[in-house]
């Protein structure tokens, strides 16, 4: 009974703390460009709306149209659940839980694609070739960054191999994973949240003809995914898990808004790579996530 | 009832079955199904713990006495074979019926049965020499199944392929039992893992048996296979027929002492089959040539699987071990239902549609439901993906290979570039099928035969929905099938026998169930809630283009193309292009093909190589009298040279 109370509550906090890492970076992107820039509440409002809106759906979208959002969703706040938060630990965890995390986060990139590709537009086919394709390296850099974590502690269960972090390889680590938040939230230098040229988009193009309700769904599953690898990428780098129940938690919301104005920072000094250039920079974190297994087979067991 | 009695039936049902499929399709579709439960049966009693089952006929049969047993391993194959048999059987019976191909689809059935004999013979014999027979009876048939529709010249081709590299496979086979046999004085297989001077005969049977199992680069017949032949033949030649090739592996890697290097170099081969299969999937416009790619990257996960198992030395009793070899068993069965699955809705498609062109197709949902549906299950569960069964077993193999890895032996550098290169492949996966389910049912239809497609009958689909149920019932109960696993990896190996399921995969069944169930939940609360605001239908929008067409929509070469560029040094596409030029172009053209690399490029040229030098010697060979006289005089005059200078040395 406690337990389902506790999975209830955490599941809420996710969602509803989510859709405010969007409003930090907007915030930021705003700030560093010396305007005022949207409120930092602005997606909850966008939800709120798109939640009341009508749906128009394409003449040749099928069920899985609308059935696509919602599983990826279903996905990413179940891969949400897995991750164990600091000092609290995680509620649902097993040995081997952190191969369910990747694989509900490949489901989730497989029901937008699938939804995407449901209405026949060359742009949003375009956009989910470009998400399912980038998606090869950056799982690769992934998995190798979750071998790392597992090499160092000798686990493989989420709670006890973020507990004691990365160690030695943890700055590797930390930028192999950053880079891997950026292309998986599909951020700049990967894909640019704020375009309008379809032909240069990935997760906006992939999202074109989504409208109302879905289309809430899906944005706020992004923001739910965001949050899911910055509290990752926290809790590989510190290790919150080992310090007191206070300062842990405290180090996690530090950690977590870092990322976030992080993302906001990279995206309002960079510009967008040339599409040919972002295998080589995937490729890039891939070798870091690889060094760092090195450095953690090196340094031996924890 | 035991094990025997099933046996003699399911023998019984199937070789009367070959008797009469000819003539009476209604009595044959009885018998094979009769059959093929009573031999499911018999491989569940031992499955679920009845000992193993022996028969020593007393009589000998091509100079060695009968000798038949259904272990764990034997049954656990047979499982397979059973419900493929039976369920193809069903599905050829609207597939392929007499009113539809009046000359093979009687023909068709004979060897149905056989087929499925044969491959039953194959896993029961306990004798080499009827091995060797039972395995040439099985590519015989498979071959025959192959060429049914023998109109036409692509389908003799690939029938021809097969036949080829399948008789190189059974000459290496040849060469291992008679090997065997000469080192133990008796056809007589069984345990013999005592004898260390009959390891090298390992590679021989990876050779033969890796062959079968399309194991790369010795997959090359493969593709070609298993897209030409008719839709229930793909499904059992991928879903079962290639497991055969595995069961050798399994069978003999357990009897027979095997090298130190074995476990890494079936790894390897694994890994790369795993990654490049599916890499050559995502090129395919072809979704039945997909499918056959896609069966080369499965049985490349299982071979990481059975790899890593071989890797940990018999001496060392490791945990992690049984775990990946029960994942690739239990990979083997999950592959067996959602290829057969994927194979079943192609048929369906290729039925409706007359084409197996991708790009030709599109927007089938609307008129096949059914098949859109299960192929998008089976897509889903080909991608490893939760809560399907495809995730259960590479989640096994995952967690081996990570325990092997955190064990910091010798083993984790095996284990550590298998991990990766699984994840890679996971996410070609999902690109792969991404695009084979929303080119071939999404979107517009591409043609106007294809927007008067008809959805498939009740035979076709009903062994579909069965297919479908079986890998539902996988995902969401996996305890449930552990002890069959468990009976087959102690078959393997009797120091593992009793292997207690990890804890962690007890929480696997209710985690997935839970998901499935919430996604279906979300997923209709979300339709009601759309339905409630108010539904509208439009245009797809395409940036606000008024007239978007079928043909204006992704194909299948330009979704896969970004990811089949980074393969390219592999792949070697083909692109022919011919712009459009001028003020008034007439025809512009561009086509792309992804060829079989290793046969186009690598055999094909060693084969014309060998060709060319053998029509230069038989230019000597003209038919002129005198002339042969000469070579004689000539041959005489240097063996006389040869003994004359040869005594004076």
């Amino acid at each position: 009974m406690i337990a389902a109370l506790e999975i209830i509550l955490r599941l809420a906090g996710w969602l509803v703390l989510a859709p405010l890492l969007p409003g930090i970076i907007n915030k930021v992107k705003a700030w560093v460009a010396g305007r005022r820039g949207p409120p930092v509440l602005q997606l909850y409002f966008d939800l709120a709306r798109l939640w009341r809106k009508s749906v128009v759906l394409s003449t040749l979208a099928s069920p899985g149209f609308v059935a696509g959002p919602a599983i990826a969703w279903v996905a990413i706040a179940g891969a949400a659940l897995l991750l164990p938060l600091g000092p609290a630990g995680a509620v649902v965890g097993f040995r081997g839980d952190v191969l369910l995390l990747i694989y509900l986060l490949a489901l989730a990139r497989f029901g937008t694609a699938w939804a995407a590709l449901e209405t026949g537009s060359a742009f949003e086919g375009m956009g989910s070739a470009r998400e399912v394709s980038y998606a090869v390296l950056a799982e690769a850099a992934l998995i190798t960054a979750v071998l790392s974590l597992s090499v160092h502690s000798g686990s493989i269960t989420l709670e006890t191999m973020l507990t004691p972090a990365a160690g030695p390889g943890a700055v590797l680590l930390a930028g192999g994973l950053f880079t891997v938040l950026l292309a998986e939230n599909c951020r700049v230098p990967f894909d640019d949240p704020n375009t309008h040229l379809e032909l240069t988009m990935i997760h906006e193009a992939m999202i074109l003809d989504h409208s109302g309700p879905p289309l809430a769904v899906i944005l706020h599953g992004a923001a739910v995914k965001l949050l899911l690898f910055a509290v990752l990428l926290t809790e590989a780098v510190l290790p919150v898990g080992a310090m007191p129940p206070l300062a842990g938690t405290g180090a996690l919301l530090a950690g977590v808004l870092a990322v976030t104005v992080g993302v906001g920072v990279v995206e309002s000094l960079l510009a967008r790579l040339a599409f040919r250039r972002v295998p080589l920079l995937l490729t890039t974190a891939f070798l870091l996530c690889l060094f760092a297994l090195l450095v953690a087979w090196k340094g031996g067991p924890a | 009832m035991t094990a025997g009695p099933l046996l003699l039936i399911a023998a019984a049902g199937l070789a009367a079955g070959i008797v009469m499929g000819r003539a009476q399709p209604r009595l044959w579709l009885a018998l094979t199904l009769v059959a093929t439960t009573a031999g499911l049966l018999a491989a569940g009693t031992i499955l679920l713990g009845a000992p193993a089952w022996e028969w020593r006929s007393g009589f000998d049969f091509a100079g060695e006495e009968f000798h038949l047993r259904l272990d764990g391993v034997s049954s656990f194959f047979l499982a397979l074979l059973s419900l493929i048999g039976g369920l193809g059987a069903a599905y050829s019976h609207e597939y392929w019926t007499d009113e539809r191909y009046p000359k093979s689809a009687g023909r068709g059935r004979m060897w149905w049965s056989a087929l499925v004999l044969s491959m039953g013979m194959v896993l029961l014999s306990s004798n080499g020499l009827h091995f060797l027979i039972a395995w040439e009876l099985f590519a015989v048939s498979s071959y025959f199944l192959i060429t049914l529709d023998r109109q036409r010249r692509d389908v003799r081709a690939a029938g021809w392929l097969f036949f080829a590299a399948s008789h190189f496979g059974t000459l290496c086979l040849f060469a291992f039992f008679a090997a065997i046999a000469a080192h133990h004085g008796t056809w007589e297989l069984g345990p013999m893992r005592d004898d260390p001077a009959t390891a090298w005969l390992f590679w021989l049977a990876l050779a033969g048996f890796g062959l079968k199992a399309g194991l790369f680069p010795l997959h090359i017949w493969l593709p070609s296979a298993h897209a030409n032949a008719p839709s229930h033949v793909s499904a059992i030649l991928s879903g079962v027929s290639i497991k055969m090739g595995l069961y050798g592996l399994v069978r003999f890697s357990g009897w027979l002492p095997v090298p130190a290097a074995a476990g890494w170099v079936v790894l390897g081969l694994g890994a790369a089959g795993a990654l490049l299969g599916i890499a050559f999937a995502l090129g395919q416009n072809d979704y039945k040539r997909l499918l056959a790619y896609s069966s080369v990257e499965n049985m490349g996960i299982i071979a990481i699987g059975l790899g890593a198992a071989l890797v940990a030395a018999p001496p060392e009793d490791a945990g992690w071990a049984r775990l990946a070899l029960a994942g690739a068993l239990l990979h083997a069965w999950n592959h067996g239902l959602f290829k057969s699955l994927l194979f079943f809705s192609a048929g369906s498609v290729l039925h409706a549609t007359g084409t197996r062109e991708m790009s030709r197709l599109g927007g089938l949902w609307r008129t096949m439901p059914w098949t859109a549906a299960l192929f998008l299950l089976g897509a889903v569960a080909v991608c490893a993906l939760p809560p399907l069964n495809g995730f259960v077993s590479e989640w096994l193999i995952y967690v081996g290979l990570f325990d092997a890895v955190t064990s910091h032996g010798s083993a984790a550098w095996a284990a550590m570039p298998a991990i990766i290169v699984l994840g890679m492949t996971g996410a070609l996966a999902l690109a792969t099928f991404a695009k084979a389910g929303a080119i071939i049912f999404l979107g517009a239809p591409r043609t106007r035969r294809v927007a008067h497609a008809h959805e498939s009958g009740p035979w076709m689909r009903g062994p579909m929905l069965v297919l479908a149920a079986g890998c539902v019932a996988v995902a969401l109960a996996p305890l449930a099938f552990w002890p069959a696993v468990a009976r087959a990896v102690g078959a393997w190996r009797p120091a593992w026998e009793a292997s207690e399921p990890p804890a962690a995969f007890a929480s696997l069944g209710p985690v997935q169930l839970t998901l499935a169930l919430a996604g279906v939940t979300v997923a209709m609360a979300l339709w009601e809630r759309g339905r409630h605001r108010g539904v509208r239908r439009a245009l797809t929008w395409d940036c606000g283009y008024a007239l978007p067409s079928a043909r204006m929509q992704y194909t299948s070469g330009s979704f896969g193309g970004l990811a089949t560029g980074w393969f390219g040094w592999i792949l070697q596409p083909e692109r022919t292009l011919r712009r459009p030029r001028g003020l008034f172009p007439r025809e512009a053209l561009a086509l792309q093909r992804v060829p079989e690399t290793v046969l186009e490029r690598v055999m094909t040229p060693v084969g014309g190589v060998i060709l060319q030098v053998s029509a230069a010697a038989r230019r000597l060979q003209h038919g002129r009298l005198q002339f042969y006289i000469f070579y004689v005089v000539v041959g005489l005059a240097a063996l006389a040279a040869l003994v004359l200078f040869g005594s004076m040395r």
